[in-house]
């Protein structure tokens, strides 16, 4: 199971790399993606706070970054 | 004459300038009203902050509470400063402290239970039908991390950061790189990271032995004392400690960690990361029991649980932003498996909508599902052979949980920023297949787990 | 669907250690010169800067067709629905017409019908200049922070501080993008430099000055703030030896005499140096005392 989505994902990203000249946007073409809302880490706070609350109350951690940082949270 | 008459308009001109001049001059200081005149044009809500003038600061304080379980309070400050040049620091301050109850892993009874606390200093009883809470967990945890980026090459960058935690039974430090690479005109950014942590834990009264019995655990519903003369219900509260392996262990993480992020259009973003951690050495939660039940249901004893002390885990995640003209969407996914067959999904998505130049909602939604670890049992059959790992603890069983969030933030007139965020999150523990016998079928073994949240940002 | 205007390409050069960036806008060759290595972020300025100035010429141009400018220089004295900036610019034109006696009148836009400043010897009649008289007069407009009147037959124009009020946003919208790149935004010799360079450097800037009845380039060194020019180097009337500035005094509806033939202001804002300069010019053979007096950095040329 784990060695499927390994491959399914390790092609994905090849594909993907592949694809990404053809995508994007000119320089003068960002001003929609400068505004403060479209920044991936916009909510640095809200999301660390979540990501230890959900590290605490279930099975899974991590995605957005690193899973590492431990802590006894009972 | 049309020649004459102007040459009379003009000097008629000049004799008014005159006249204006003179009167101007009595007008001392006409730059410093046309300054403060051009500062209410330009700056009509001009910051006073000169002192942390180059350090973005976010603080939050956040109220964490289940229902009749645990509360938590966590409190963050967090800086970042460019120091020219793309050279950034950002470092984070956090606080929490935690109190109420948690669950133990105990399977609830039709009647009543006396259950010891983790020091063995003292038990407490459970009410009928209810699930066995322990209330001793009040810690107050203080983390510190510190990161720093610096540029590479003109279309990269390197990040290298320092993680530290410590709380009354547990430590952690770590320490991560990255790099990152820009491709197509920023289009495209491929970044890969390595993080390494240290843990100890040295649990309240010593680590105990994998599936030990817990000591001065009866199942029977009055305080029951024999006449062998042995303080079966420990009224006298005089036992000692269980038996112990040691008084603290250890554990290490490895993590890897791909990340793609790429603009799809004017409107979109999409990232996408990979990721795979090893875990190695002491994993089991030191003060989870589980139940020993005879063939009606009734507990006949709590032993500790185990876990394997090696665990590896991989994710996928994925996810997308897009600015839509009264704000932004942001939609995520995340799919994870590991050797312990525990597999999640999770779909959160955030909607921001603009309400003024200054003012902002933000509903928040999302959905948790988890298979239950292969190890995990809700409770242990009197008699039959003890696997080599269990583990009762609901957070490692089939699970679904859901969020529900909203947000609302303001610009202050000084440029600051002002948020407040309300969410409530209910966990579902279902039953992984597991046939209940007897009066175990009276009782709910998976109940609900309510929680609000509450949070203030501000950031300056 | 987009709501921005699709604008013209602008140049962009790398040059050695900063960018510079050009388009055309308010009738001007308009400049960013942006001191960073950083392609992808000098782009974006550029674009930001041509979005603020394309939005501030279509607001408050009285040339267009379709701005409420329109509406209202050609209402019936109704009043016109005015937004927070609107209602700034007024203010600060309020401030200007008070410090300066009632010189500096954004009503007198109505002379241009009467004079046209193109080097001839054409000087319009005396009658021509007294119709337009009584439609002149700053202190008939009547305004709140949401609403303006003008009476009928009276115009307003911002054509005085509309270019040195760009250069003024477009250098704040710099500022909030980039808070530690040093932009110099310079429309047509109304500049504005946001910071010093990284390396403490200054900027040289050419400005164009008359030294000698020849148009030269001047180098000044600038780290911070605002310079404005204002002359008559290309827009002046010629009779009888007698030389027209095109700064015209609201009160009489008869150019302002003796006036320099330019003057350049240094000052923390730009629009502040060319209310400045705006000003001295309209002191005429008092300009350079002005000047001194208020203790601003300027150059005059006779």
């Amino acid at each position: 199971m784990r060695s499927k989505i390994t491959k399914i994902a390790a092609t994905l990203l090849l594909l993907q790399l592949a694809g990404c000249a053809n995508l994007g946007v000119q320089p003068w073409e960002r001003d929609l993606l400068a505004k403060d809302e479209m920044a991936l880490d916009s909510e640095g706070n809200d999301l660390g706070l979540d990501d230890h609350i959900y590290f605490s109350k279930e099975g899974t951690s991590g995605g957005r970054a690193f899973a590492g940082g431990g802590c006894g949270c009972n | 004459m049309a020649v004459g008459r102007l040459q009379v308009a003009v000097v008629d001109a000049i004799k008014a300038d005159q006249v204006r001049s003179k009167h101007m001059k009595k007008t001392t200081n006409i730059g410093a009203a046309l300054a403060t005149a051009t500062c209410a044009l330009l700056h009509p809500y001009a910051s006073a902050n000169d002192i942390l003038e180059d350090w973005q600061v976010d603080t939050s304080l956040m109220y964490y509470g289940e229902t009749d379980r645990v509360k938590a309070v966590e409190a963050v400050v967090a800086g970042k400063k460019d120091f020219g040049d793309e050279h950034i620091f950002s470092g984070k301050l956090v606080i929490d402290t935690l109190t109420g109850a948690s669950a133990t892993g105990a399977a609830a009874q039709a009647t009543a239970q006396t259950v010891s606390r983790p020091s063995g200093k003292g038990s407490y009883t459970v009410t009928p039908g209810a699930t066995p809470l322990d209330d001793t967990f009040k810690d107050t945890r203080v983390q510190v991390d510190g990161q720093w980026t610096q540029p590479w090459s003109d279309v990269s960058r390197i990040t290298t950061g320092l993680h530290f935690s410590t709380e009354h039974d547990y430590f952690s430090v770590g320490f991560n790189g990255s790099y990152a690479h820009d491709f197509y005109n920023k289009n495209t950014t491929v970044a890969a990271g390595l993080a390494y942590s240290y843990d100890v834990i040295k649990p309240e009264g010593g680590l105990p032995v994998p599936f030990a019995i817990k000591t001065a655990a009866t199942g029977s519903s009055e305080n029951y004392d024999d006449d062998d003369g042995y303080d079966d219900d420990d009224d006298d509260g005089n036992f000692s400690s269980d038996e112990r392996l040691g008084d603290s262990d250890n554990k290490s993480t490895v993590d890897v960690l791909f990340g793609l992020t790429q603009i799809i259009n004017r409107r979109m973003l999409m990232q996408f990361n990979l990721g795979v951690s090893q875990i190695s050495g002491y994993s089991t939660d030191p003060y989870k029991v589980l139940s020993i039940v005879n063939d009606q249901g009734l507990t006949q004893n709590l032993v500790y649980e185990k876990r394997p002390d090696s665990r590896t885990k991989t994710f996928a995640f994925w996810q997308t932003k897009y600015a839509m003209n009264f704000g932004a969407a942001d939609f995520s996914y995340r799919f994870a498996a590991d050797d312990w067959k525990v597999d999640s999904h999770t779909f959160d998505t955030r909607l921001r909508i603009n309400l003024t130049d200054k003012t902002y909602l933000q509903p928040h939604f999302r959905y948790y599902s988890q298979s239950a670890a292969e190890f995990f049992q809700p409770f242990l059959i009197d008699g039959q052979a003890l696997p080599e790992f269990a583990t009762a603890d609901y957070r490692l069983g089939e699970m679904t949980a859901y969020t529900l969030g909203l947000k609302y933030g303001m610009e202050l007139d000084n440029g600051d920023e002002l948020s407040f965020r309300v969410e409530y999150y209910q966990q579902s523990p279902k039953n992984a297949g597991f046939s209940e016998p007897g009066s175990l079928q009276d009782v709910d073994l998976y109940p609900s787990v309510k929680a609000v949240i509450a949070q203030v940002n501000y950031r300056f | 669907m987009t709501n921005i205007t699709r604008q013209a390409p602008f140049a962009i050069e790398h040059k050695g250690d900063h960018y510079c960036g050009r388009f055309c806008a308010m009738a001007s060759p308009c400049e960013l010169l942006i001191d960073t290595h950083d392609a992808v972020l000098a782009s974006e300025l550029i674009t930001i800067a041509q979005a603020e100035v394309s939005r501030i010429e279509h607001k408050f141009s009285r040339y267009r067709r379709d701005n409420w400018m329109h509406r209202l220089n050609h209402g019936e004295g109704q009043p016109v629905d005015i937004d927070d900036e609107t209602y700034r610019l007024l203010q600060f034109a309020n401030t200007c017409f008070d410090l300066s006696d009632g010189m500096f009148d954004l009503t007198s836009g109505v002379l241009r019908r009467a004079w046209n400043f193109n080097g001839s010897d054409q000087l319009p009649t005396q009658q021509l200049v007294d119709k337009l008289l009584p439609l002149i007069g700053w202190q008939k407009v009547v305004f709140n922070p949401t609403e303006l009147i003008l009476p009928k037959g009276m115009e307003l124009d911002f054509g005085g501080i509309g270019k040195e009020y760009a250069v003024d946003c477009v250098a704040k919208l710099c500022t909030q993008h980039a808070p530690k790149v040093s932009v110099v935004v310079n429309f047509g010799g109304d500049i504005q430099v946001t910071r010093p360079r990284n390396k403490n450097q200054f900027w040289h800037i050419g400005i164009e000055s008359l030294k000698d009845e020849h148009l030269t380039a001047q180098i000044i060194k600038i780290k911070a703030g605002g310079l404005a020019t204002s002359g008559d180097a290309r827009r002046y009337l010629l009779k009888y030896g007698v030389r027209y500035s095109h700064i015209l005094n609201p009160r009489t509806g008869y150019p302002v005499v003796s006036a320099p033939r330019s003057i350049t202001v240094a000052a923390s804002h730009c629009i502040q140096a060319g209310l400045l300069a705006t000003l001295a010019l309209l002191q005429g053979q008092e300009a350079e005392n002005f000047l001194i007096n208020q203790q601003v950095k300027h150059w005059c040329y006779r």
